[in-house]
Formats: C-alpha cells, structure tokens, sequence
C-alpha cells in the first residue's frame, strides 16, 4: 500500500514537473496581429453600430487611416508596426463606443433648452 | 428599503430621460428660437439668415462687399441652363418639379409617408435624373449644387416652411435628426450644437461661429474655402457637404451626403429654421 502511495505521488510529481518545464509557446508577431486585427474590427463595427467611429480609423479620405495602414503594414511583414497602429485604432474605436453610450440621451435640455 | 430607493432612483432615471426626449417639434423649435432671440437680444428673426455676418460689423462689410458682384451668379446660371434643358428622352426637370422653379425649394425636406424617409432637394434631383434616364449627379457639388441654388435663388423672399406630420415614423426621424444635432462626437468630443447653439459669436481659430438658427436659408452655400480647391473656381456645396465637413473638424467619420443620419438631421435642422427668409445662395468665407 505504502509502496503504492509514493509509486502514484512520485509519477504525479513527474508530471507536474514536465509539464512545468514546458514554457507556454509564446505569440509570435503574426499571431499577435492576427488577433489584434479581429478585435480592432470588431471594436471598429461596434462604435459605427452606434454612429459613433471616428475619423482617423479608416475613413478613406484620413490621412492617417490606422486600420488600412496597420493592415498594409502586416502584408509588408512589418508586423510591430501593424500592432502599434491597431492599437491607436482599437483605442480610438473603443472610445467612440464609449462616446456614443455616453451620449446616449444628448438633447437639448443641455444646453439649457 | 433599499430595493424602493432604488426603485424610486429608476423611476427618476427612466422620467428624467424621457423629460429629455418628450417635446414635441413645435415646443422645440419654440425653446430653440427663443433661446436665440435672447442670446442676441439685438437681431430680428431674418438676420440669423446672414449667420456670423449678422454679429460682427467688419466681416459684415467684407460680405455685403462680397454680395455685389456675386461669385455664385454664374453657378446659378448653369444651374438655370440644367433646369432649361431637356432630358434625352423629351421630358425636363419640370415634368418632375412642376413648371415654377420658384415653387420647388420650400416643399424641401418633407417626409414621405409611402417610404417612411425624409425627401430632399437633392435626392429629388437625382431621382428625376434616373427616371428619365439620366445618370445622377454627385452628391455634393458640382451640377447638383447648381440647379439647387438655382431653385435656392428663385425662392428668395418665400418663408421656410417644413411640416413634420404626425406620423411615429417622421417623429422617429425627427428626432434621431435631433439627437444627432445634440451629440458629441468624434474625436474632439463636440457636437453640432456646441457650436452653433452654446458659443455663436465665439471665435473658433480665425473663424467667428454662427448660430444654428438661419442656417439653413442660405443652402447650398458658396464658399470661399471651397472655390480655391476647386480648379474653376467653383465654391458652391449642398447642405450634406457642409455636413461632413462639421464631422470631419471634430474628427469623427463623416456620413455619406444624403444618407439617412443626414437626411434626418436636416430634417430637424431646416425645420428649426421655420420661418425665416431664404436667401439661397449665401456666400461665405
């Protein structure tokens, strides 16, 4: 019995231990941007849902258009570029979300109407 | 008890915000037009119609100057030649409009009961165009903007005057125009409102703002920022252009000329103008 205790605890103790050993796979760029771009999209959807995106992500005539330009620097395989320029787009969409909630029930009663 | 507290602070919440929503157009275009008269207690009704130039002597100067010779005057005569001329098919824009072109601009926007959408001049043209035909015009300027000032210019003395009937959909309209109006938006976080309701008279850079109130009467409009772009000389715009611009200087995304967002908002926005003299085309800087 007592043979068999430190048998089972030895081989769990193993196992905990390779598997300890075994650091998570980190990211690579790619898949970093790959993620980021679906969550910036969707963040982008939901800010125009509510009439509420702004200029700079992607309208065609900005000149900053972070989003096409994070996009056309990922297919330029500069990858640390795209992330930087989703992550101004994912904020400034998730603002504009947060703005047209906000402004939810604008009226004039405030400006004293 | 604390669920009745925070009953009671719902039921708050759900009144105050319908409070907020509830007027009806007519005590809003009241509120609106008082508000106006007495933040310029100086002016008459038809002045707001002259926007910034009716607050400030000088850049009033520069613009009676302005008006003389008119820079607009040969757009409206191009826009006279569209009217004249007649559609391949035989027919012209009167066969759509009526035979007056003074009658047409101040049945624009109206609501329309079949397709429960706001109807504008400028949508109006276009459909006539299809209809017989025709390719439609871009949206914004060009051909569009001058048979629209012409028709702006036949109906200079005649009252705006837009009916918002009594009909849940044109009320659902109205005020998504409304809100819209009221909301801060992009990146500036600034709505129309702020503008042109809390600081008119108020400089914003070298440009002085006019009130939302006789905005309207002078569309399209011919600017001077406008006309420099253009290679011929050509500063007139339509409503939906001046539109986007507004949104994009706030840095939010602009809305496509006669999309519904903007279709609503000039419904509301011409009909807070009820009333008040058209004098299309203005000049502007």
């Amino acid at each position: 019995m007592m043979k068999k205790t430190i048998i089972s605890v030895g081989l769990a103790l193993l196992i905990a231990g390779c598997s300890a050993s075994q650091p998570e796979k980190p990211m690579s760029l790619k898949e970093q941007y790959e993620a980021a771009l679906a969550r910036t999209q969707a963040a982008v959807e939901k800010a125009a849902s509510m009439e509420g995106e702004w200029r700079d992500i992607r309208w065609k005539k900005s000149k900053k258009r972070y989003l096409p330009k994070a996009i056309e620097a990922a297919k330029a395989g500069d990858y640390e570029k795209a992330l930087k320029l989703l992550s101004i787009a994912e904020f400034q969409a998730e603002m504009g979300y947060k703005q047209a909630m906000a402004e939810k029930n604008a009226g004039p009663h405030l400006y004293g109407l | 008890m604390r669920k009745i507290a925070t009953l009671l602070l719902s039921a708050g919440l759900v009144a105050s915000a319908t409070t907020a929503i509830a007027s009806s157009p007519k005590e809003d275009l009241e509120k609106f037009r008082a508000y106006f008269e007495q933040k310029f207690p100086g002016l008459q009704l038809d002045d707001f119609g002259n926007g910034a130039y009716a607050l400030d002597a000088d850049k009033r100067m520069q613009w009676e100057a302005m008006e003389e010779f008119p820079p607009y005057d040969e757009f409206v005569d191009k826009g006279r030649e569209i009217w004249e001329k007649p559609f391949k098919n035989g027919k012209s824009f009167a066969d759509c409009f009526g035979k007056d072109p003074s009658k047409v601009r101040v049945r624009y926007p109206h609501w329309d009961a079949k397709t429960k959408q706001v109807v504008t001049l400028e949508g109006d043209i276009n459909k006539c165009l299809k209809e017989n035909g025709e390719k439609p015009f871009k949206w914004k300027k060009g051909p569009i903007a001058w048979l629209s000032a012409f028709f702006g210019y036949e109906a200079r003395g005649q009252k705006i005057n837009v009916v918002i009937p009594d009909d849940p959909d044109a009320i659902k309209a109205y005020e998504h125009g409304k809100h819209f109006f009221y909301a801060k938006r992009g990146q500036l976080n600034m709505a129309c409102a702020d503008c042109h309701v809390k600081y008119p008279g108020h400089f914003i850079r070298g440009n002085l703002l006019s009130p939302a109130l006789g905005q309207v009467t002078h569309f399209p409009v011919y600017r001077a920022k406008w006309a420099k772009k253009s290679k011929d000389g050509d500063g007139l715009g339509t409503l939906h252009r001046r539109y986007g611009g507004c949104n994009k200087q706030v840095r939010a995304r602009p809305f496509k000329a006669q999309s519904k967002v903007y279709r609503d908002l000039e419904f509301f926005h011409q009909y807070m103008s009820n009333g008040l003299t058209i004098n299309a085309p203005g000049y502007r800087e």
